[in-house]
């Protein structure tokens, strides 16, 4: 009986205007961004690779080990057409170095494109999409009851969930289609382009994020089913149903944001500077410590004392030769200096995290208050899956951290806890007499250097997508449960 | 008789179902963006001017010796504007802080109390609240001003009687915009009331003027959509069709096309590197100071200590210029570069008027990106000023060698540019100046043009097909 209901609603639905045009909407405007958008993506991915190879090609320049800074670039995610997330707000290069721990931030990217919002193929789906699914459900009750046809279906041998039930299973069926639809055609064109492949993990993803569009197509039109259910004539309900659609797109998503920064402000970052710039006094007073110490002082005139410098790899310069003044002062900044920088740096990172603490846990709030919207739900969902999110982005940070760590280790094996002239200077004991100048000095040897490597961290994308999937879901049933409650009441007069 | 039409059209939405509930929704919002608004003065203005007074007390420390002014690393502060309330323009995420010395300045950042990991979102401000819920209103109000009445077979009956269709026309136009002008109103003025009582702005007489621009340009906005809607329905036969249509086009444009402009400005023209500028930035200063002697001899070489024999002034000042001049231009270009993305999206996206609608707004409040750039702007003159200021007092000092470039230690070390004290009140200083009316008519004026636009061509395609719709 549910079946021939469905069936026969589904038949109807797809000859409906309205499904017609949210269908063609849909699929024009798929194949029109559907370009650009990987466009997009190819030229972030050829900006990658220049960014890329001129690191490895200054690497081997490097004549001393105080040079080695590389940058780490977060390589593009092929899925990002599907959903940008912050893949353009965040900065996606982090640079190693000794005195510094890196650490999340808004980056070099240009601010004044934030006057746009995002655009991303989710964005379609959210929005067209969701309108197309109010649309089929909005007079599926109500429309039904003003034609008169509700009474006639009521009155023969079909119970009240069974038709409810169909009409459910109807709207799922017409509305799979242009999801479908949508879905293919995004591929196909991704794919059709150069440079653009998918690895099996980047399939399940897509796999997933197609079954997330399915669940939140039916989530919203269940929800025009309960006003359908509720109100006695159709434009009341499309009426309604759309204010509420647009209190999801528009209102809570803004809304929450401000919810969440006004229940908790940020510090401006002058308490930070503070605490870094007394953390800073309290390394220097170290260093002076040590260095007395150690019983060796910092020979006079050493500081007035400059040689050739010049380029030793990642714009850095270096020392080319030395005299003994020069080489003790050096000696003793490094030696003593480094290992004293390599431990305030994780102070003052932890000062500096202590802030980052506060925008975490305030974009954690505005998220948790804008869940209340399955738009929102929907669109944390994509971009988790496209590991554009926020949780993705520390994740890699997290793996230049221990990237930074694996290279301190390695200079600090191969200069003898920094204290090795190599450190700064390729000046050997006969140069220190020849006095060599230019840039002949040969490049290290760093064929050994542990290279950065980054995994997805798909264990964590799934534990993100299933929290949110599973709040869909559950609103799914929310909404069909009234929906069905509202249902048995309801008048059919 | 257009008047009986009109006082029908309005007493008829008065009285519906949807009126209350838009009502509602419209005096919620614009109280809550009133409130939102004043929260958020308070705090920006006493973060402006801790931040100012901090940056006033760092320059009046430099001003002990003279040349010491040029190196002085400032940093200028956006003014919280009063009428950020009509409309915000994504300053939030639009760079706040344009830190400077004489001879250069960085790019603008974003510093203080903004959290970057946000997703850009729209703040509640009149104009959001206008350009998405009023004008998602005005489809609600007027889809079914003709195709409805059809349905209903109320059109047949009046058309029967001797009024011109062009009246009905006209007297459903006007008694829709009349139906959203209401809450409009007392929106506005909830909003408005908000904050003149709590005393957080002040809203000065010329900004009282370029409210009342604003809401002209609101109801300009709006209009459109009832146009549009009058458009729509009598091209259909059916409200519920009519709906459909209307809600698409709506999605189209006052969703999708105004997020259409980064990806395709991104697409269209190659996104400026920061890792390239850096590049460029470094090759630059290697390849002037490799050819230091063209600048004089021994350019490249000096030493604090002017008694040095190898110090050659004129040909390091000419030396560290030319370096200074030259990666200003290549970060101008960059920084030039960056505005033009943006400026091409929003260009290419004036084909909604939601686009058009809150650039006039942003140009009328003086708020927004184009606010940025002509903060950048003053910065620049403001150098020059400084610069000249510098120069002027240099020449009273007979010990200085009157040479000004962008060296601090060896400036400081060989006199170069006077080192007596001077008069703080003297010194220029730098503050924000607005928008004139002048630059905002200027910044405004192609965009009410499209507004108006929009309006004849909406207009003339609703009375054309209002003109031949079938009654039946």
């Amino acid at each position: 009986m549910i079946w021939r209901i469905a069936k026969n609603e589904f038949l109807l639905h797809l000859m409906t205007f309205k499904f017609a045009a949210g269908t063609v909407v849909c699929i024009i405007l798929t194949a029109v961004f559907m370009p650009i958008l990987v466009k997009d993506y190819q030229q972030r991915l050829h900006t990658y690779d220049e960014n890329v190879s001129y690191n490895e090609a200054e690497l081997h320049k490097v004549v001393v080990y105080k040079n080695i800074t590389p940058t780490i670039y977060r390589r593009p995610s092929v899925l990002a057409a599907f959903s940008q997330g912050l893949e353009k707000q965040l900065g996606n290069s982090a640079t190693i170095n000794y005195n510094e721990v890196p650490e999340i931030g808004a980056g070099s990217v240009n601010h004044y494109m934030s006057i746009f919002s995002i655009f991303d193929a989710s964005l379609i789906f959210k929005i067209v999409l969701s309108v197309l699914a109010l649309l089929v459900a909005y007079d599926a009750v109500s429309g039904e009851r003003e034609r008169g046809t509700l009474r006639l279906l009521l009155s023969g041998s079909a119970a009240r969930y069974q038709v409810l039930l169909g009409k459910l299973l109807a709207g799922l069926m017409v509305l799979v289609v242009p999801v479908a639809v949508a879905f293919a055609l995004g591929l196909a064109i991704a794919l059709s382009f150069r440079m653009v492949g998918l690895t099996g993990s980047d399939w399940i993803r897509v796999a997933i994020m197609f079954l997330a569009s399915l669940v939140f197509v039916a989530t919203v039109y269940n929800l025009g089913l309960l006003f359908s259910c509720l109100a006695r004539r159709s434009a009341v309900s499309l009426v309604l149903s759309l204010f509420l659609w647009i209190v999801f797109v528009l209102v809570i998503p803004n809304g929450s944001v401000y919810l969440a920064t006004q229940l908790l402000p940020v510090e401006s970052e002058d308490k930070v500077n503070e605490q870094i710039a007394l953390l800073q006094r309290d390394s220097q007073r170290e260093f002076q410590k040590e260095s007395q110490a150690s019983g060796r002082t910092i020979p006079p005139g050493s500081s007035s004392t400059s040689d050739a410098v010049s380029c030793g790899g990642f714009g850095h310069g270096y020392i080319r030769s030395c005299n003994d003044v020069l080489m003790e002062y050096n000696l003793i900044r490094y030696g003593i200096g480094v290992p004293i920088e390599i431990k305030y740096a994780e102070k003052y990172a932890e000062a500096e995290y202590g802030r980052l603490r506060t925008l975490f846990e305030q974009r954690r709030r505005a998220n948790n208050f804008a869940r209340t919207s399955p738009m929102f739900l929907y669109e944390s969902m994509m971009s988790a899956l496209a590991g554009t999110d926020m949780a993705s982005f520390q994740h890699f940070i997290e793996g230049v951290r221990g990237y930074r760590k694996d290279i301190i280790e390695y200079i600090r094996a191969r200069t003898d806890n920094f204290r090795a002239a190599i450190f700064f200077t390729p000046c050997t004991k006969e140069e220190m007499v020849t006095r060599p100048r230019g840039d002949d000095a040969p490049p290290l040897d760093l064929s050994d250097l542990p290279r950065f490597r980054y995994e997805v961290d798909m264990a964590g994308i799934r534990r993100r997508v299933v929290v949110d999937l599973g709040l869909l879901v559950f609103e799914n049933l929310l909404f069909f449960t009234l929906a069905f409650l509202a249902f048995v009441r309801y008048d059919v007069r | 008789m257009i008047r009986q039409i009109i006082a029908k059209e309005i007493l008829e939405n008065l009285l519906s179902f949807r009126f209350v509930l838009s009502l509602l929704l419209t005096i919620l919002l614009f109280t809550v963006s009133g409130l939102v608004f004043v929260g958020r003065y308070y705090m920006q203005s006493g973060d402006y001017w801790a931040k100012t007074n901090e940056n006033l007390t760092d320059f009046r420390g430099h001003s002990d010796q003279l040349y010491r002014l040029l190196f002085c690393k400032q940093n200028a502060w956006r003014k919280p504007k009063p009428l950020s309330l009509c409309v915000e323009g994504s300053e939030k995420s639009l760079p706040n802080c344009f830190s400077f010395d004489a001879f250069s300045a960085g790019f603008p950042q974003i510093q203080g109390r903004s959290n970057f990991t946000l997703s850009y979102f729209n703040s509640i401000d009149w104009a959001f609240i206008i350009s998405m819920i009023f004008s998602f209103l005005a489809l609600v109000f007027a889809y079914d001003t003709v195709s409805g009445e059809k349905e209903g077979g109320t059109l047949r009956q009046m058309l029967a009687n001797t009024i011109p269709r062009h009246h009905v026309l006209l007297g459903k136009y006007v008694g829709v915009m009349f139906t959203i002008g209401i809450p409009l109103c007392i929106g506005l003025l909830v909003s408005l009331i908000i904050v003149v009582f709590s005393h957080a702005a002040v809203i000065s007489g010329w900004d009282w003027l370029r409210l009342l621009a604003i809401f002209v340009l609101s109801l300009l906005y709006l209009s459109i959509f009832v146009l549009l809607a009058v458009f729509v329905s009598s091209r259909t036969a059916h409200a519920a069709n009519s709906m459909v249509i209307l809600l698409l086009v709506w999605v189209v444009f006052v969703i999708l096309v105004p997020s259409f402009g980064r990806i395709i400005s991104d697409a269209l023209g190659k996104t400026p590197n920061p890792a390239e500028l850096e590049r460029q930035l470094a090759a630059i200063s290697a390849d002037l100071w490799a050819h230091s002697d063209q600048f004089g001899e021994r350019a490249g070489s000096a030493s604090t200590d002017p008694k040095w024999p190898g110090n050659n002034p004129p040909a390091r000042a000419r030396l560290r210029n030319a370096v200074t001049e030259a990666q200003n231009q290549a970060r101008e270009d960059y920084h030039n570069r960056m505005l033009a993305q943006a400026f091409d999206g929003r260009r290419l996206t004036c084909v909604s008027p939601t686009v058009a609608y809150q650039r006039v707004c942003e140009a009328i409040a003086g708020t927004g990106i184009s606010r940025c750039v002509e903060l950048r702007r003053q910065i620049k003159e403001y150098q020059t000023t400084l610069k000249e200021y510098v120069h002027t007092k240099d020449q009273e000092d007979p010990n200085s060698l009157h040479l000004m470039f962008p060296e601090q230690s060896m400036v400081g070390a060989w006199r170069a540019i006077s080192h007596d004290p001077v008069d703080f009140d003297t010194v220029p200083k730098f503050e924000e100046r607005d928008f004139t009316l002048d630059q905002s008519l200027g910044l405004a004026i192609s965009d009410v043009g499209l507004l108006v636009l929009f309006n004849l061509v909406f207009f003339a395609a609703a009375w054309i097909s209002f003109m031949r719709y079938d009654v039946r």
